[in-house]
């Protein structure tokens, strides 16, 4: 999975939009969106209101987490506790950057909030990096790992899995007899 | 010996002043940091004469008609007295002289230096001087002894030292004071006195105390204290007599003892608290005059019975009993008066005394502090204020110690009655307070006016929430603008008046074709802005003369009037004018507010005449408004949000509690906006305040209407919340028709059919619930057709007795329409009434009722046939089809109309029928073509009894032989009955 589809999802999810124009309701397959008034908040899917500032027909009212106290909690958070903490929003990542690139004046205090994401992601990164590592070097063959999202999952897991097979080939062609099996038991 | 103090008055600008007497106690002369010497003929001289002196007036001293004055330029400076003409000057220092003064007979003249010197000088010759040196820090001040052989000093070394004159030596030095290294930081100024007449003793002021130190001895005799004196001593005074000794000290207390008794005989407050910095008494005795560190001259008179009669001893508790009781009513500054108060409300509980007050110049400073406690408040008007001022005043009681309230209370008028509530200030609905640097001055539906007024920039930016209206403007503010009000046509401003410039009224008229896009209109003299709307072609600003003056948009000035009372606020929609103004005074935090509703254009009439507005207990307005609909609206500081209701006779329903949504008790909604189609009432949420800030900025969110019914936790009573809500937000659509808008017809259709589901739904609660008689009742409010339904409802669930009654209802709803056919002279198929025969449901009900065969139901058809039954019949005004030309508030783009020679013949008549038979004709023929729908329709509408034509025929001819040509022409015309028949179905 490539990264732009992680983020063509993250883009179904949905922001509150100060539209200044007037639209009637609008009829989609995903749903039905609207009424537009303008000064009036109304949720849409974040590809239309990025395509909506961009044409500058709007502004972006940014999500309730992405606040720089809200998210200084849970870095603190993340970097106390050894397990994953549940974040904001499965789409943390790439909504921090679509909404920070395209309409960073319409977020109060932009730049630490992009720092704050970016330190968390780090973090998580971080973890998600030392448990493969003891994944591995414990030779385990399970582990659960909660509260990952898929932009995390999604940089790890092609990466690990041709690891994983390299390194069963190794070791299969290392014990080519007895451990073969042994090591199939492990996948 | 009660004495009086009298209200303090505006002398110099704020910093140290000094006074005195001149030789007859004719006038009083002052000297302040403005480097003006004022010369008083009284305190209530309103031109005392100036004389300047300097840059900067450090002390005076005025004897035999020669005006000393130690100035900035480090001289010391005589002026003849009291013409002011420069006569030379007395001395010079290196730095400037901090205290100057005469010795008893005027000959000579002392003067103390900030470096360090002390110079006395000879009036006829001001070359014989004398220097007394001795003292390490700056001098602050000097006193001759009245035999004119000693000199008292004291200097910021915390010395005070007494010098033999012609010997230039010093005598003694006590070390009294706290050191310091300049004048200004001195706690005290240390003001000496020496004992007039007798010469006996030197008053020096230490601490809260005055100490008495005899002459030749030089042994302190004495010291003279206050137990309300906490603060230290800055200046003493002697009387003329030498009996009785002033001081005034930092906190701003003055007090006068009995020096021989040593007993406190007078002590009064300075009336703000400030520290007096100057005292002087006047040659009879029987006033003190002081000033203090703002600039300001105040007179405590009456003083000379006790000094006068030099009975002493009369200084017992008892003359302490007066004075301290006067002191109770000195707190006039802690009345948190000013900005959203106005002068007039004032508590009957006052000192009657203290009345006068209000009319001297307040300096700045008083202002500011006053500002300040104003801002601690959240609110922009405190109703509570006055409670609050109450309160204080008992707290003083209480910290005044010297006597219980009890003592106190027989002496002051009582009055436990009701307390008249300060009027609220006029306000825009919509904007933040003034006195904010950063403000919103409104926030409507259309945009966003800003204000900022701070220190590099003085703006105005204006925002449009459709950006399709207008761009966004930025102005620069340099008339001071402080009221705004933004409609889809332009943008209203206005500025109140100032000493030079009269209030003046802008308008940018930015939706005008031609190139001038703005006009101002200067208001006469003496009249200000107080509040201002914009309507539909029209602008309103209501001043401060009580008038309210009418302008076009494009700035022709209209109508004008008198208002009844001081506007609070005004607002304006289409061709709706919404005023409120102040009935009268208000008792016990209640304002007694007045309403008047106008309307122009066509039909000028009066709606609401002065009503009382029907605001919460103890709150005031804070908006006023109309919804996007046109129903005029209103939102006290309790959060109740109150709507007329036209059809209930323009009484105000509560629809909303605002704070009923919020999450802390300080938190509130700011409303920016309430519609009614959505139903929405479109608020700024604000943490802990009443209004939002400008950043960052505020997000808009949609709080939904309630009423307040009993029981909405229940079915039934949510329900019913339900239906009244949707009867009362649906009103406005009689309104608009009435007035000649388009309305939104499927939405009207909506809305009733929501009522009728509503009351259907009701019915078959009550029903289950075995209540009959109420089923009926809600039988009554439904449309003929719904009864029907009602009907059926009740026999299949076996409550044959119910269904009987419904369709005895039925029958007389029946003939109650067919009566009152004929006699209905203006009919039009827009018409909404609340008991409404809903067009909507009303139809698919007669429709599908063709094909029931019980009795109640043929009765019902036989009516519904007839193309009128289906019309609303209840009283009316509505002409639509009688007005010549329609304003659409919202025009739509109507399907084109195609003409032929069978519309324009049978035009009003047939048009409606074939517009509300469609259905049924479509309905038994399927298959027909558009223009065999027509023939048949004429078939059917000429086998019609001519009665029934006749009915149609002469409500719609008028309409249509006058406008045939014009009808032909405009094809787009919104509301041509035909327009509707074209559209597919």
């Amino acid at each position: 999975m490539d990264p732009s589809e992680v983020e063509f999802l993250a883009e179904k999810e949905v922001v509150k939009i100060i539209p200044n124009f007037s639209l009637d309701k609008i009829y989609l397959i995903g749903g039905d969106l609207g009424p537009f008034n303008p000064g009036l908040p109304v949720d849409v899917p974040v590809w239309l209101a990025l395509n909506l500032k961009q044409r500058q027909k709007c502004r972006i009212v940014p999500p309730e987490w992405m606040d720089v106290e809200k998210l200084e909690e849970i870095r603190e958070l993340e970097r106390k506790e050894d397990t994953f903490t549940p974040v904001p929003s499965p789409y943390y990542m790439e909504l921090t950057k679509l909404l920070l690139n395209h309409a960073s004046d319409n977020i109060p205090k932009a730049d630490e909030i992009r720092t704050l994401v970016k330190d968390i992601w780090d973090t998580r990164i971080a973890k998600l990096r030392l448990s493969a590592d003891s994944f591995i070097s414990q030779q385990e063959a399970h582990a659960k790992l909660d509260n990952l999202t898929l932009m995390e999952i999604n940089t790890t897991r092609s990466f690990l899995l041709d690891t994983l097979n390299c390194m069963y080939k190794l070791r299969s062609n290392l014990q080519p007899g007895s451990s073969g099996g042994k090591s199939q038991d492990h996948q | 010996m009660p004495c009086e103090r009298k209200p303090m008055r505006y002398g110099h600008s704020e910093g140290h002043t000094d006074v005195c007497f001149d030789d007859t106690g004719k006038y009083i002369v002052t000297c302040g940091s403005d480097g003006d010497v004022r010369i008083w003929e009284s305190l209530d001289d309103d031109d005392p004469k100036s004389i300047n002196v300097g840059e900067k007036a450090y002390s005076l001293a005025l004897k035999n008609g020669k005006l000393v004055t130690a100035a900035s330029n480090n001289t010391v400076q005589i002026h003849t007295f009291p013409e002011g003409d420069p006569d030379g000057i007395l001395t010079r220092f290196t730095t400037n002289a901090t205290h100057i003064t005469y010795n008893s007979s005027g000959s000579r003249v002392a003067a103390g230096s900030s470096d360090f010197m002390v110079k006395v000088v000879e009036m006829y010759d001001s070359s014989q001087q004398k220097t007394l040196r001795g003292h390490t820090a700056p001098i602050l001040s000097v006193t001759f002894d009245p035999k004119d052989e000693f000199l008292a000093s004291a200097s910021c070394d915390g010395s005070v030292a007494v010098w033999k004159i012609e010997e230039q030596t010093q005598v003694t030095s006590w070390p009294l004071l706290q050191k310091s290294n300049d004048v200004i930081n001195a706690k005290s100024l240390c003001r000496l006195a020496w004992q007039p007449k007798a010469a006996k003793l030197l008053a020096v002021p230490v601490e809260t105390t005055v100490q008495l130190y005899q002459r030749d001895s030089w042994a302190q005799v004495g010291t003279l204290s206050d137990d309300l004196g906490t603060q230290a001593i800055n200046v003493v005074a002697w009387s003329p007599c030498g009996k009785f000794l002033a001081a005034g000290s930092i906190g701003g207390l003055l007090t006068v003892w009995d020096v021989e008794s040593k007993l406190c005989v007078e002590r009064q407050t300075h009336e703000k608290g400030y520290t007096v910095c100057g005292l002087a008494w006047h040659p009879s005795g029987g006033q003190i005059a002081y000033t203090d560190t703002e600039g300001c001259l105040g007179v405590l008179d009456g003083l000379s019975s006790s000094s006068s009669s030099s009975s002493t001893t009369t200084s017992s508790t008892m003359t302490k009993a007066p004075a301290s009781y006067d002191d109770l009513f000195d707190d006039d500054d802690d009345r948190p008066l000013d900005e959203g108060i106005s002068e007039g409300a004032r508590s009957p509980a006052k000192n009657p005394g203290d009345e006068d007050d209000d009319d001297d110049l307040i300096p700045a400073t008083g202002r500011a502090r006053n500002r300040s406690a104003f801002l601690d408040d959240e609110n922009s008007l405190d109703t509570g204020s006055l409670k609050q001022g109450l309160d204080k005043f008992v707290d003083d009681v209480g910290s005044a110690i010297v006597l219980p309230a009890a003592v106190a209370a027989p002496l002051r008028p009582v009055y436990d009655g009701p307390m008249p509530t300060p009027p609220q200030k006029a306000f825009q609905p919509g904007s933040t307070p003034a006195h904010l640097m950063h403000r919103f001055m409104m926030w409507n539906s259309v945009g966003i006016v800003r204000g900022y007024n701070d220190d590099q920039d003085n703006a105005i930016d204006v925002e449009f929430h459709d950006t399709a209206v207008h761009h966004a403007m930025h102005l620069t503010n340099s008339l001071g603008h402080t009221v705004a009000d933004l409609s889809q046509e332009a943008v209203l401003l206005a500025c109140p008046g100032t000493d030079e410039l009269a209030s003046k009224l802008q308008c940018l008229h930015f939706s005008s074709w031609d190139t001038n896009k703005e006009w101002m209109v200067d208001l006469p003299k003496g009249e200000d802005v107080q509040a201002l709307c914009l309507g539909q072609g029209w602008a309103a600003a209501a001043t401060s003369a009580l008038m309210l003056r009418l302008f076009s948009i494009g700035g022709m000035q209209r109508e004008l009037f008198s208002l009844p009372g001081p506007v609070v606020c005004i607002a304006g929609h289409g061709e709706q004018l919404l005023v409120v103004y102040h009935r009268g005074t208000g008792f016990d935090g209640e304002q007694a507010l007045g309403v008047q509703l106008l309307q122009f254009g066509q039909k000028r009439r009066q709606v609401i005449h002065g009503e009382p507005l029907p605001l919460s207990r103890k709150s005031h307005l804070s908006w006023l408004g109309f919804t996007a609909e046109g129903t005029p609206c209103f939102i006290d500081s309790e959060g109740v949000v109150r709507l007329l209701n036209r059809s209930l006779g323009n009484m105000w329903t509560p629809v909303c509690n605002t704070r009923d949504n919020c999450k802390g008790k300080s938190d509130h909604y700011w409303v920016v906006g309430v519609h009614e189609n959505p139903q929405q009432l479109r608020c700024i949420p604000c943490k802990g305040s009443r209004y939002p800030p400008t950043l960052p900025r505020p997000a808009v969110a949609v709080l939904p209407f309630k009423l307040p019914l009993c029981q909405t936790t229940t079915e039934k009573g949510q329900m019913e919340e339900q239906y009244w809500r949707s009867v009362l937000l649906h009103n406005h659509y009689g309104f608009l028709s009435s007035s000649g808008y388009e309305i939104d017809e499927e939405g009207q259709s909506q809305a009733q059919k929501e009522q009728q589901e509503l009351l259907m739904k009701m019915f078959a609660l009550s029903c289950k619930l075995e209540r009959e008689f109420r089923s009926v009742e809600l039988a009554e409010l439904m449309t003929q057709n719904v009864v029907t339904l009602a009907i059926r409802y009740a026999s299949r669930s076996g409550r044959m007795a119910l269904a009987q009654r419904l369709s005895d209802l039925a029958l007389e709803k029946a003939n109650q329409l067919q009566g009152e056919e004929p006699q209905e002279e203006e009919e039009e198929p827009l018409q909404y009434t609340r008991r409404n025969t809903g067009s909507g449901l009303g139809r698919s009900g007669s429709a599908g009722g063709q094909n029931r065969v019980t009795n109640v139901l043929d009765s019902m058809m036989s009516s519904s046939k007839k193309p009128t039954a289906l019309l609303s019949s209840s009283g009316s005004t509505g002409k639509l089809n009688k007005t010549p030309f329609l304003k659409p508030l919202a025009p739509r783009p109507k399907t084109k109309v195609q003409h032929n020679s069978v519309y324009v013949r049978h035009k009003s008549g047939f048009q409606l029928w074939l517009e509300d038979n469609r259905r049924i004709i479509l309905a038994d023929n399927p298959d027909l073509e558009e223009t065999d729908v027509i023939k048949e329709a004429i078939g059917r509408f000429r086998t019609l009894s001519a009665d029934d034509r006749l009915v149609r025929h002469l409500i719609y001819t008028p309409s249509h032989s006058k406008s045939d040509e014009a009808s032909l022409s405009h094809k787009k015309d919104p509301l041509f009955p035909c327009a509707k028949a074209e559209m597919p179905l």
